[in-house]
């Protein structure tokens, strides 16, 4: 049902920009363009999909394997095997030369494809496709809010399963089978553990906790292939005044980011919000890119949507956008934290997705 | 993305075949005169830097730039503050950070040699926004595919390759015999998945065919799924860099079924590959392996035909279907192709 709301919209979309055929590239790293209209969540090689004005959708596979997994998951889609799935596709383009055609994202599409040497021209519907994925329908905003609640039932777990001397990587194991035991078929997750020495999270390593450690985690379970997110820090046994009064500006600065969430208001501004929380306390210099990344991001059908809240991108809110903020950064008292919640813009401003309470959790040591 | 172990180990992938794989590159760049090679990774196409390096992206994407003379440079799009989880990671002296790699690797090249051949495996399926980078970063540089170059470079396995590969497959059927019994097949999913994780793996992509009398296409499973009788779980794993399958029919009461039979039937046609002719009794088959970037190409089975001759000595995973006593049974091990005349055989037991 879903999926088919999707497709609607998105065939209303190329009818109001006159394309006749939309050219959508995904892989198992960045999938959502492929997902939005084929509803198959790709997980090897290429996959590009051929959606005509009339509906019909052809789904170009390179994996033999995948090719029959897209025929069980989504068969309302024609799926091709095809080892050269470049010319596979030029062939089927071939047909439609004289068509208005366009690809999203044509960046990522084989170099051979998007070549102006074929006998067609793609033009570029990132930017149409980009603003699909950014405003959410109500049944899109619904399956975010059960993986949120996936997410803070997954956090729960993660706490149980911190315990000194295990590894990261057996802590990470517990997750990934709570999930898979609810039904949730995906995840992305990044793990840190240690103190002053931790500047991000990564994939888990061998890493033994240790009595004192900060842990932290982002969590992102997918539900009908909608990502949603956490970010919580735990300490291993009990929080040093350090460590708390460290925590209280990550928890101020989230509440500011948060507030600042409403329609009208950028990206610019919800990144800014949080970043004058770290100003006000002296720790400016932990909001640059040198130990951090972004200060949040946009949710949906890929983990680490648009918008990227940054001070410098102009994106503006509006109701339907799905977001985590998230402050995470190096602290140098005490190292990497990391707190965020999944909101929604709504007309009032934010709706926090996330239940888990925003603390500095402890774990026994 | 992946959220298993990636670690480096030097006793699993010692420095000197590491050293080896790349003297066989850059030998092979001599005859074809090239000054630099350049293989594009992503966590969708590891395998070709992998093999060169041990450095498998999480996500995002890199472009390694292979020297004749000097030592690889790893050009990442992850930011420099990944940089020491790169190089904890893998066996790359070299790191640079750039949110456009092509970019910054064609200025890199250009800068020692304006006009420098380039071999890029798998040119045409570069993605099309690294690839025109490339050429506003190093306009006269002289691009060239070098996916027949690098692709006759892998075979024969090297005795680490086929540790890793048997250390993977071990890692599945362990995971895989976690199955049963379990209340639901989410639980069985949830106990393959502990297993393999908690032993190390890199990734488990786990797919199933819960009731094959009805259906033998594998998926993967979201939300609640209703067993039959017998089902088929499939284990993709990674393990440092080196993906295999294992894929096993189970019954949910624990009925025997003749896994024995299937196993040898699937040792017999593994054994006269490259020839398909042992597969004539199968409904259907499929050989898949790494030759460039992607970890399991299908290479040649019942639905794609010959796409690839099988090298010699090369490691490939094969998964089949068949009927015993009008049971369906679905079976799948990784295989070392034979060499110097020996017959291909399965690397373990797929039961």
């Amino acid at each position: 049902m879903l999926a088919r709301e999707r497709q609607r919209r998105l065939l209303g979309a190329m009818a109001d920009a006159g394309i006749e055929h939309v050219v959508l590239y995904g892989n198992a790293w960045q999938g959502d363009y492929l997902r939005y209209a084929t509803n198959f969540g790709i997980l090897e090689g290429h996959g590009i999909a051929v959606l005509s004005c009339d509906g019909a959708i052809e789904l170009f596979l390179d994996s033999a394997t995948e090719a029959e997994r897209a025929e069980s998951e989504a068969p309302e889609n024609k799926i091709n095997f095809a080892a050269d799935i470049a010319r596979a596709v030029a062939a089927r383009l071939d047909r439609a030369a004289n068509r208005r055609l366009a690809a999203a994202p044509r960046r990522f599409l084989p170099s051979w494809l998007a070549d102006n040497a074929r006998g067609f021209v793609l033009e570029d519907a990132t930017a149409l496709l980009d603003r699909l994925l950014l405003h959410k329908l109500p049944a899109e905003i619904a399956a975010l809010r059960r993986a949120a609640q996936m997410a803070d039932d997954a956090y729960a777990v993660f706490r149980e399963a911190v315990r000194p001397g295990r590894r990261q990587y057996e802590i990470v194991a517990d997750i990934e089978a709570y999930l898979r035991r609810q039904g949730c078929p995906d995840n992305f997750m990044i793990i840190g553990s240690g103190g002053t020495d931790v500047l991000g999270m990564t994939p888990p390593s061998e890493r033994r906790i240790l009595p004192g450690d900060l842990v932290t985690t982002e969590l992102t379970p997918a539900v009908e292939g909608y990502f949603a997110q956490i970010c919580r820090t735990l300490v291993v046994g009990r929080a040093t005044a350090a460590q708390r009064r460290a925590f209280d500006v990550f928890r101020e600065a989230l509440a500011a980011g948060i507030a600042a969430v409403r329609p009208g208001a950028t990206a610019a501004d919800v990144a800014r919000a949080e970043n004058d929380v770290f100003r006000k306390y002296g720790l400016g210099d932990y909001t640059t890119s040198k130990w951090t990344r972004v200060r949040g991001h946009g949710l949906g059908l890929f983990c680490d949507s648009k918008p990227h809240l940054l001070e410098d991108v102009d994106t503006p809110l509006t109701p339907g956008m799905a977001l985590i903020v998230h402050p995470n950064t190096y602290h140098p008292e005490v190292g990497y934290i990391v707190l965020g919640d999944a909101v929604v813009v709504t007309q009032k401003g934010a709706e926090v997705l996330c239940r888990t309470p925003r603390e500095l959790f402890e774990v026994a040591a | 993305m992946r959220r298993g172990l990636i670690s480096y180990s030097k006793a699993e992938m010692p420095d000197a075949i590491l050293e080896a794989r790349i003297a066989r590159v850059r030998a092979a760049m001599c005859v074809a005169g090239l000054d630099k090679l350049l293989l594009y990774t992503n966590n969708t196409r590891p395998a070709g830097v992998s093999w060169l390096t041990g450095f498998v992206p999480y996500w995002s994407e890199a472009l390694l730039v292979l020297c004749r003379h000097s030592a690889p440079v790893l050009v990442a799009a992850l930011s420099y503050r990944v940089k020491a989880w790169i190089e904890a990671t893998s066996r790359i002296a070299e790191v640079m950070h750039s949110p456009r790699i092509g970019f910054a690797a064609a200025e890199m090249i250009a800068a020692s040699k304006a006009d420098a051949a380039v071999g890029i495996p798998d040119l045409d399926g570069l993605p099309a926004g690294v690839f025109d980078d490339l050429r506003k970063g190093g306009p006269r540089l002289v691009l060239s595919d070098a996916t027949a170059l690098f692709a006759a470079l892998r075979p024969p396995a090297d005795p680490t390759e086929i540790a890793l590969a048997t250390k993977a497959a071990a890692i599945a059927q362990r995971a895989l015999a976690q199955g049963l019994p379990r209340a639901n097949l989410g639980e069985i999913i949830a106990a393959v998945e502990a297993q393999a994780r908690g032993d190390g793996a890199e990734e488990i992509y786990v797919a199933a065919a819960p009731d094959l009398r009805r259906d033998r296409r594998l998926r993967r499973i979201e939300g609640d799924t209703a067993l039959g009788e017998t089902f088929a779980l499939r284990a993709s794993v990674a393990y440092k860099g080196t993906w295999i399958r294992v894929l096993r029919t189970l019954t949910r009461d624990g009925t025997v079924i003749p896994q024995a039979a299937a196993a040898a039937r699937l040792a017999s046609a593994v054994a006269q590959l490259p020839s398909a002719h042992g597969f004539a009794g199968f409904s259907s088959w499929l050989v898949e392996g790494c030759r460039i970037a992607q970890p399991l190409e299908p290479l040649m089975g019942s639905r794609v035909g010959t796409l690839h001759q099988l090298a010699p000595g090369a490691l490939v995973s094969v998964q089949a279907g068949l009927e015993i006593e009008g049971a369906p049974l679905l079976i799948g091990a990784p295989a070392l192709i034979g060499n110097h005349g020996e017959a291909a055989s399965l690397l373990v037991q797929p039961f």
